[in-house]
């Protein structure tokens, strides 16, 4: 399997600290730091509350994929032919209800991907940056 | 709102082509003329617009290429896809119709789908796209529905030859359509053979890509007893939203491919006064075959979960109990959201179709998806 490689652009510091926890072997997640809820994808304006304050906040790392596929031919900008087949999965983290983070299978030598398979979450090298990678628990 | 005020007069389109040279304001100029003779009008007899913001046209800019009298009414249908060309559409034409505003109204799109930068590109500048999933290569929307069809399979099953169904069935529609861009044959060997793009995927799965214009024109019911055609009115409209902006739409969302089709149909088929078994046919919104199998549940044509063994039962296909996609939908017939599904709509109830004409056709669904919301449009003949 391949390793979709994609430059990063952290112009938005809206994702910054996504890829600092990367960078630091953990998955982190916004949450709202006064009530500790879970507010994911970072927003622009927290629903419903624009004086609201995000925090990084790191998770365990244990999981599921709500679902997933493997892509065949990417449709990302610009030539990545070389970059597939590649498994995407949408990372349903146990200690963060109602998150998803999407990342890509590893370790899967033998393993079929599937809904609901657990995982857990290893970050792999993508070129200059790392993206999270999420391996099935054998 | 109530059912059958206003009715569909006039219909056009330009050829469906896979490259085409024309820009989206010419293939939309062309196909409003083609409506506007359509409904025996000139020009200078349209004096209402409903613009989508998606073609990049203001009404204006319309107007003046068809050589328009005065305008009197303009709105822009604030939805994508299907719903912006149909509900959402027809909704503000009825409003304005209704109140006065404008006597006969016109609904241009265009589409140049081998445009520069492609038809994600709008996607990757949201953000969060940008940001959390193009770095992951889950981008574009064949891979986002992609990950929906898993999902569906996984909580009602799904094998690959009813998957396949979906295309097939269309595929056989546009084998008896002549304006069709993919009419040579297609069974489920032809299938296997179509390229995966993200499984369970394949390029047969998606809608085409088109480079096309089409049109319509809505006029009061009243209005259109005294126009060439048989009067093809609107009888139901229904619309649902959900609040999911596109950033976090295909990831975030509790269940990805519930789209609001529950909410609008239900709303359609009030307003309308009939219920599924009523309806003579269907168009549904197939930007994917998976898309178009629960919107195919929606629609309340089966049962929950049983859309794919609903096509490949054959009950879609021509001849079956419920024809749907009767010029192959987007998937085999040409890509313009929504609108050439309408306007395939509108003839079959003029019965002019030929070959593919359902016989004694009265009552027509047609379902439009457009991401965070789904428009259900019931069209009677009266």
């Amino acid at each position: 399997m391949g390793i979709p490689l994609y430059p990063v652009h952290l112009e938005d510091p809206l994702f910054q600290g996504f890829y600092d926890g990367l960078d630091a072997g953990e998955l982190r997640i916004t949450a709202d730091a006064e009530t500790g809820e879970w507010v994911w994808y970072p927003p622009e304006v927290v629903p419903g509350k624009p004086d609201a304050v995000l925090e990084w906040r790191t998770v365990s790392g244990e999981g599921k994929a709500y679902t997933y596929t493997t892509v065949v031919r990417s449709l990302l900008p610009g030539d990545h032919k070389a970059e597939v087949p590649y498994t995407v999965i949408l990372f349903e983290p146990d200690d963060a209800p109602g998150v998803r983070v999407a990342g890509i299978l590893v370790d899967d030598e033998g393993v079929e991907p599937a809904c609901d398979m657990r995982l857990r979450f290893r970050p792999v090298d993508a070129g200059d940056h790392r993206i999270p990678g999420f391996a099935p628990v054998r | 709102m109530q059912g059958n005020t206003i009715a569909v007069t006039g219909v056009g389109e330009t050829a469906f082509l896979r490259k085409g040279e024309e820009s989206v304001m010419h293939m939309m100029t062309r196909a409003s003329l083609a409506a506007i003779t359509d409904a025996g009008l000139k020009p200078t007899d349209i004096d209402g617009y409903v613009s989508n913001k998606y073609a990049g046209h203001p009404s204006e800019e319309v107007a003046y290429a068809i050589g328009a009298g005065e305008r009197r009414f303009t709105a822009v249908a604030d939805t994508a896809g299907g719903t912006a060309t149909t509900g959402d559409a027809l909704r503000l034409a009825q409003l304005a119709i209704e109140a006065g505003l404008a006597r006969h109204v016109l609904v241009p799109y265009a589409i140049r789908s081998t445009k520069p930068g492609g038809v994600y590109g709008f996607h990757a500048r949201e953000p969060q796209k940008a940001g959390l999933e193009m770095p992951v290569g889950f981008f574009g929307q064949p891979t986002y529905f992609a990950t929906m069809a898993n999902r569906y399979a996984h909580e009602f099953g799904m094998s690959e030859e009813e998957l396949a169904a979906v295309a097939i069935t269309y595929r056989a529609w546009a084998a008896i359509t002549p304006h069709a861009q993919r009419r040579e044959a297609m069974d489920l060997e032809g299938y296997r053979q179509s390229p995966m793009i993200s499984t369970p995927l394949r390029v047969a799965d998606c809608c085409l890509t088109t480079d096309a214009g089409c049109a319509y024109v809505v006029s009061s019911t009243e209005a259109a007893r005294d126009l060439p055609h048989p009067v093809v009115a609107v009888q139901g409209v229904g619309i649902g939203y959900n609040n999911y902006p596109h950033g976090v739409l295909f990831s975030q969302k509790p269940s990805t491919f519930d789209y609001p089709g529950w909410e609008s149909a239900a709303q359609a088929y009030a307003m309308a006064g009939v219920d599924p078994k009523d309806l003579d046919l269907a168009q549904v919104y197939d930007g994917f075959s998976i898309s178009a199998l629960v919107q195919t549940e929606m629609l309340g044509l089966c049962e929950r979960g049983e859309g794919a063994r609903f096509y490949a039962a054959g009950h879609a296909m021509p001849g079956g109990k419920m024809p749907i996609n009767t010029s192959g939908g987007h998937m085999s017939g040409g890509y313009v959201p929504g609108i050439n599904l309408l306007i395939e709509g509108v003839r079959q109830l003029r019965g002019q179709e030929g070959e593919r004409q359902v016989p004694d056709a009265r009552l027509c669904a047609v379902a439009g998806l457009g991401g965070n919301n789904h428009s259900t449009t019931i069209l009677a003949r009266i």
